[in-house]
């Protein structure tokens, strides 16, 4: 029976996002959330596992207390149930603090034998999480996963990592933890009823006093403000002379090789 | 008081757009086009559980409320008002009778492949020379044996092309008016039953939509829904529910021009700078998203009160007069924004001009839509 851990985290719609003309900063006063893109890809991954060779799945956020929204939304995507590791001060963890309590939440009452994450969050896309995680729980971590097989005969996970050049197979033993890229999956769309069954779901609630101190970020957001692409709009004749003239300017800039 | 949607309600609504992005988006230009009934599409919704949102599961519905319905049919016409549309008949229209007057065996045997979407519903009521009079209706139903012998023709009759089953009103005592009138189950292929002429319409030219034709056709006696002669008080009821239906439609409509307009308004630069910077347009914009957030309260408003059961005939034709004329202006403030481009085949705006006009006239126009409104609040 494979047991199976989908991490989720909870993020911002970027659709929603508005940029603050004047100041450059972003407004999210109207913002809704959702669950991190690849993340949906990892639950949908988990689910796919679960229904090929049977065994649980269970969805794990950190998130803050007011978050509970997010439970829902991944139990309507097949997982049994959830566990919802939550603090008010949860808003704005650097990587290393998840990872912290994360570790300290699967440790404290979650069986497992593969561990899904998405390779980055929709907002921050840090890579860290997975492979933090993988090292704290001290097992194996495949990153870049575009397709994942399991052998239930030998209890391993066979993985294709789609690098820059080229696709390496690997195969690792149970337990394990993957991190996976979008195109491994398409995530179905909840059903009507599948909605509605989420809320008869377990979902575990894990707070901050169970499991002692996050410890301190290693980063510090200082602030947040839109990238802005000013154009150069520069103008030159549409013959041979002023395309030539346009291009050499570029090359000598080095905005062009 | 609160205003919030439950959580169910925000994911409904998420899932449904992205359904729509995926599935009907892509295909609605084709859709009114061709044009051509989105028959995948249905078979989609049907796997979504979206067949028979508000109706029991034991019947194969999905045991949802009204508003879910509601929320599901104003997304779906967002991306095509064709899709939301035929399912706003399938539902509304044929389940709701079915569900509310049907015996146990009719529903078994109608109602639940109704919800699970094995077959679509039709409801044919209008004819030729009785269309918000329905009292004058002249199909006639004569009991012979242990069946009746339906004789007449509907026109206007939308999905009966390719309905499992019609909701049928017939009169079975001629002398009484709306009060002779009966309704009966006629599944299709039943002998005598004609699927007329298709009518080419102005907009939802995707919905099929035709003349239906009795001949002869023998229906048994065990199809009559509800009692002999309660057909118009079936009507009625279903058409009430069915108006918050056309509000979600119409609200739809009038959203997807407020959002083509706004996209467009900032793209489109005369002057120097993006028409949205000029106020003659900024107004028009402030304008359409006003009198849709009224439209939108309107419309959750009847479903709130129907999920309640409190009474909302009066709350359901508020809702559909005021989001449908809405659907209108905002579609004509759509096309203004966009200027020659929105008058053009292809583009968006001018699909949801033609859209909108039907929703001010099926399933009761905006003058009965007064009546009974005036009615209700001058008692």
């Amino acid at each position: 029976m494979l047991k199976t851990i989908a991490c989720f985290k909870w993020v911002i719609d970027d659709a929603d996002i508005r940029i603050d003309a004047g100041t450059r900063k972003l407004v999210l006063d109207r913002a809704g959330y959702k669950i991190s893109a690849y993340d949906r890809n990892a639950i949908e991954e988990a689910v796919l596992l679960q229904e090929k060779h049977g065994g649980t799945v269970c969805a794990v956020t950190v998130a803050p207390s007011s978050a509970k929204a997010c439970l829902k939304d991944a139990l309507s995507r097949g997982p049994d149930n959830a566990c919802y590791i939550n603090d008010p001060s949860f808003a704005d963890l650097a990587p290393a603090q998840t990872v912290s309590i994360l570790a300290a939440g699967i440790k404290a009452g979650i069986e497992f034998d593969l561990i899904i994450c998405g390779e980055g969050s929709g907002d921050l896309y840090t890579q860290q999480v997975g492979p933090a995680l993988a090292e704290t729980l001290g097992i194996p971590c495949i990153t870049y996963v575009n397709k994942l097989t399991y052998s239930e005969s030998d209890r391993r996970i066979t993985a294709e990592r789609k690098l820059e050049d080229g696709i390496e197979v690997v195969s690792a033993a149970l337990p394990a933890l993957v991190t996976i890229l979008p195109d491994i999956n398409t995530p179905r769309i909840p059903t009507l009823k599948q909605v509605l069954g989420a809320a008869k779901k377990p979902a575990l609630n894990v707070t901050l006093d169970s499991l002692g101190p996050a410890g301190d970020p290693c980063l510090k957001t200082v602030g947040i403000q839109a990238a802005v692409m000013d154009r150069k709009k520069i103008r030159f004749a549409a013959d041979a002379e002023g395309i030539r003239a346009a291009v050499g300017a570029l090359l000598k800039e080095v905005a062009i090789a | 008081m609160d205003f919030n949607l439950t959580e169910e309600h925000k994911l409904i609504r998420a899932n449904v757009r992205e359904f729509c992005e995926k599935f009907v988006d892509p295909i609605a230009e084709q859709t009114d086009a061709e044009p051509k009934f989105p028959m995948e599409t249905v078979k989609k919704l049907a796997e979504q559980d979206l067949l028979g949102i508000p109706y029991p599961t034991e019947y194969g519905g999905a045991g949802s409320d009204y508003l879910s319905y509601i929320i599901v049919i104003e997304e779906l016409s967002r991306a095509c008002a064709t899709t939301g549309f035929t399912l706003e008949v399938h539902s509304s229209l044929a389940s709701f009778p079915l569900f509310k007057f049907g015996t146990e065996e009719q529903k078994k045997k109608y109602l639940v492949p109704l919800c699970k979407g094995e077959m679509l519903g039709a409801f044919a009521l209008t004819e030729p020379g009785a269309g918000t009079d329905a009292g004058a209706a002249s199909t006639v139903a004569v009991k012979d044996g242990d069946h009746y012998v339906l004789n007449g023709s509907k026109i206007f009759i939308s999905n009966a092309p390719v309905a499992g089953v019609i909701i049928a009103f017939a009169l079975t005592d001629k002398s009484k008016g709306t009060k002779g009138l009966s309704a009966f189950i006629v599944p299709q292929g039943t002998p005598g039953l004609i699927i007329g002429k298709h009518l080419n319409k102005m907009g939802i030219r995707g919905s099929l939509t035709s003349e239906v034709l009795f001949k002869d056709c023998r229906v048994p006696a065990e199809n009559l829904l509800g009692q002999e002669n309660q057909g118009f008080k079936i009507a009625m009821m279903t058409l009430d529910g069915g108006r918050i239906g056309i509000a979600a439609q119409a609200l739809g409509i009038a959203q997807a021009a407020l959002d083509e307009s706004i996209h467009y308004s900032k793209e489109r630069v005369q002057f120097g700078k993006p028409i949205a910077a000029l106020q003659a347009i900024q107004w028009m914009i402030a304008n359409m998203a006003t009198e849709i957030e009224a439209s939108r309260f309107l419309t959750y408003k009847a479903a709130w009160n129907y999920d309640q059961g409190l009474p909302y005939s009066k709350e359901a034709a508020m809702a559909k007069l005021f989001a449908s004329e809405t659907a209108a202006r905002q579609t004509n403030r759509a096309v203004q924004v966009h200027g020659g481009i929105g008058f053009i085949k292809g583009h968006k705006v001018e699909r949801l001009y033609r859209d909108a006009k039907i929703t001010e006239i099926y399933e009761g126009t905006s003058e009965v839509m007064r009546m009974v409104i005036s009615g209700s609040v001058l008692r």
